[in-house]
């Protein structure tokens, strides 16, 4: 054994170029490997809070039939009398707020407006005082302040605003329908402006006072909404059934949805985008394997006169595809060592500092709920898998030549020219 | 002792079949330093890689110290390679990213010795083939005599019963070469060991103690040479010619 490997060792470095090139293409490959893990596991991470704490909440009661509706937010089919369920919430350390949305037209003039215009828009009516303790609107405002109880005032994502050129002071009209199908107008001033992580919010978030929506709305006291937070990471079964027992279970007529049912257009691209990365990740392995498979073809069979002579002195085919597996495993070693270094000491900077893709992200909707610092995350599995996954794949790659060559007659080998 | 009795061998190439022995018979005894001549396509490599168990014959059988090696296993047969017999290759054959001592000690590395073991032998062998002064030069710094030296060594160095050395001079000038058949034929006399080689060169043949020619895959003739009668080394048996 110990011969094996001395000559494992020294055949390592019988053609010292090509170990380094090859050692390069697994050490490029897995370095590849950890960061663009790093950063993908990174955005989604970003994203899913993102989400969670600007968009969607953790979970969100509705009346069945609105849910069923959602797609064209039907007031009729709003929650009545939300407050019991928000005190039951609250006494069972569920944090909740209730939320109107519904649909409208902005209406801007020319003056204080660059031009006059309409957009269509959905408006977000708040409980200033309960939504933060479910959203990060608040924390999120970067210019003028947040809503207060009861006021004709909004608050815009910023970058909404400077698509339509609002400012904090300018007035804003809203055109849109009560509960009951009637035509009104609000008059707003525009007391602040957003600017979260989350672009979505960002591009299209207008919030109100509830409130005043109620009195527009003729809501009388009810909301399209509630919407809680628990954990991140808890489980959200186990927090839904909960919210359902503590809450609902007078209340049939209310269903609650989970983050990932309510950000299924994010989940499902996350999940398209993670297998197209696999998928790149993937052709990163296949450039490094026939890297390694390039190598040990030569070396294998530029040495099967070798071989020959090996067996010929009597070593057995095991140890002769022992000692090849290991001056692989060396290879892989080396690359994979190299690699990880690499890796690890360029995810420094990308965890701690991220790259900043706002100017792309203000532009392009991309599908993540990031605005513009992507950033990586640490993965010691991720790390430990490329490191094994180099070195194993050297080995495999190194296995299938070998076993060829030692196929080969003894008699034959030592003829191979 | 080695007995051949009724040897056959053929080889396929493409359509053709190629009759590379067509019944050899041969006893060889302990210690003889016998030379295996014939032209090219007489059946000597072929007779040496089945005296090597590197080959199995078509028919017929070789006997290795009573031993039918038709019978053994092909991990018997690594076995049997590794702890009595010794090759010498054309083209020396050494690895070349081990220095001159790792190459003769492999042998021993793979017969499990201990390290001092492993150290003592090898310091030996390389005084007796003269190159223990190189003894930590690669094959590259070595010449070609020099490496067919470090072959020897890696040969002789388990103590083999049996050495094989397919056409051991045929890289080497004329000069070189016989300094490698009298190193071989003074080993042979020292350790007593059988050796077995295979030339179509009159100086080798000339420094054989029994030269047994083959044509077209027979024994052609089989004698003791003049080396021998003029007593450089006595071989225990007489033999006759066989056609």
């Amino acid at each position: 054994m110990k011969f094996l490997v001395n000559l494992a060792f020294k055949n390592l470095f019988r053609h010292k170029r090509r170990t380094l090139i090859t050692s390069i293409a697994i050490a490029v490959g897995l370095a590849l490997f950890i960061l663009i893990d790093s950063m993908l596991v990174g955005i989604e991470e970003d994203s899913t809070r993102n989400l969670v704490l600007y968009e969607t909440g953790s979970a969100r009661i509705m009346d069945s039939q609105f849910w069923e509706e959602h797609e064209n937010l039907p007031l009729k089919h709003s929650i009545d009398n939300p407050q019991p369920i928000l005190e039951e919430l609250e006494a069972a350390g569920i944090d909740a707020a209730p939320r109107t949305v519904f649909r409208g037209e902005l209406i801007m003039q020319k003056d204080p407006y660059p031009e006059s215009g309409s957009i269509q828009a959905q408006i977000t009516a708040i409980d200033p005082q309960r939504d933060p303790q479910v959203y990060l609107i608040e924390e999120s405002i970067s210019e003028g302040r947040f809503l207060k109880e009861d006021r004709l005032e909004a608050v815009l994502g910023a970058w909404l605003a400077e698509d339509i050129g609002a400012r904090v002071g300018y007035p804003l009209t809203v055109v849109t329908r009560s509960k009951e199908g009637f035509f009104q107008t609000i008059d707003l001033e525009i007391v602040g402006l957003a600017n979260t992580p989350n672009p979505v919010v960002n591009r299209t978030g207008i919030f109100i006072p509830i409130k005043t929506a109620d009195y527009y709305l003729q809501m009388a006291g009810s909301v399209t909404q509630i919407d809680t937070s628990f954990a991140y990471q808890a489980d959200i079964e186990e927090q839904t059934s909960k919210i359902r027992s503590v809450a609902l279970d007078s209340r049939p007529d209310l269903t609650v949805v989970d983050w990932k049912i309510l950000g299924k257009d994010f989940v499902a691209l996350a999940a398209a985008k993670s297998a197209g990365s696999k998928v790149i990740l993937f052709l990163v392995f296949i450039i490094a394997a026939v890297g390694i498979s390039n190598t040990m073809l030569m070396s294998v069979y530029e040495r099967i006169r070798e071989i020959g002579m090996l067996r010929a002195l009597g070593m057995e085919r095991h140890e002769i595809r022992l000692a090849f597996l290991i001056e692989a495993g060396g290879i892989g070693l080396i690359g994979a060592s190299v690699g990880v270094l690499i890796g690890v000491l360029l995810n420094i900077p990308l965890v701690n500092t991220g790259i900043d893709y706002s100017a792309l992200m203000r532009d392009a909707d991309m599908g993540y709920r990031i605005t513009g610092i992507m950033r990586g995350l640490w993965s010691t599995a991720t790390i430990f898998t490329a490191f094994f996954t180099g070195v194993f794949l050297s080995v495999l790659m190194a296995f299938i030549p070998t076993r060829k060559a030692l196929k080969l007659q003894i008699t034959d080998a030592l003829r191979y020219q | 002792m080695i007995q051949i009795k009724g040897l056959k061998k053929q080889y396929r190439s493409g359509e053709t079949v190629v009759q590379a022995l067509r019944g050899v018979d041969l006893e060889i005894q302990n210690g003889e330093f016998l030379s295996i001549a014939g032209p090219s396509g007489s059946g000597k490599t072929t007779l040496l890689n089945l005296i090597g168990c590197l080959d199995t014959a078509d028919e017929g059988s070789i006997h290795i110290d009573s031993t039918n090696v038709a019978e053994k296993s092909r991990k018997e047969l690594a076995l049997l390679r590794r702890e009595k017999i010794g090759f010498v290759f054309q083209s020396f054959n050494l690895i070349p990213v081990l220095t001159a001592y790792e190459n003769a000690s492999f042998p021993l590395s793979l017969l499990g010795v201990t390290d001092k073991e492993l150290h003592d032998r090898t310091v030996k062998i390389m005084q007796e083939v003269g190159l223990e002064e190189m003894m930590h030069r690669k094959p590259a710094e070595l010449s070609g005599g020099q490496q067919q030296r470090v072959a020897i060594a890696r040969a002789l160095i388990k103590s083999p019963e049996i050495v094989l050395a397919d056409e051991p001079t045929a890289n080497l000038d004329s000069e070189t070469g016989q300094d490698i058949l009298d190193l071989m034929e003074v080993l042979n006399a020292k350790h007593n060991t059988t050796f077995i080689f295979s030339t179509h060169d009159q100086m080798v043949m000339d420094f054989a103690h029994r030269l047994v020619r083959l044509h077209d895959g027979l024994i052609h003739s089989d004698e003791l040479t003049q080396r021998t009668a003029a007593g450089t080394k006595v071989g225990s048996r007489s033999v006759g010619s066989r056609a």
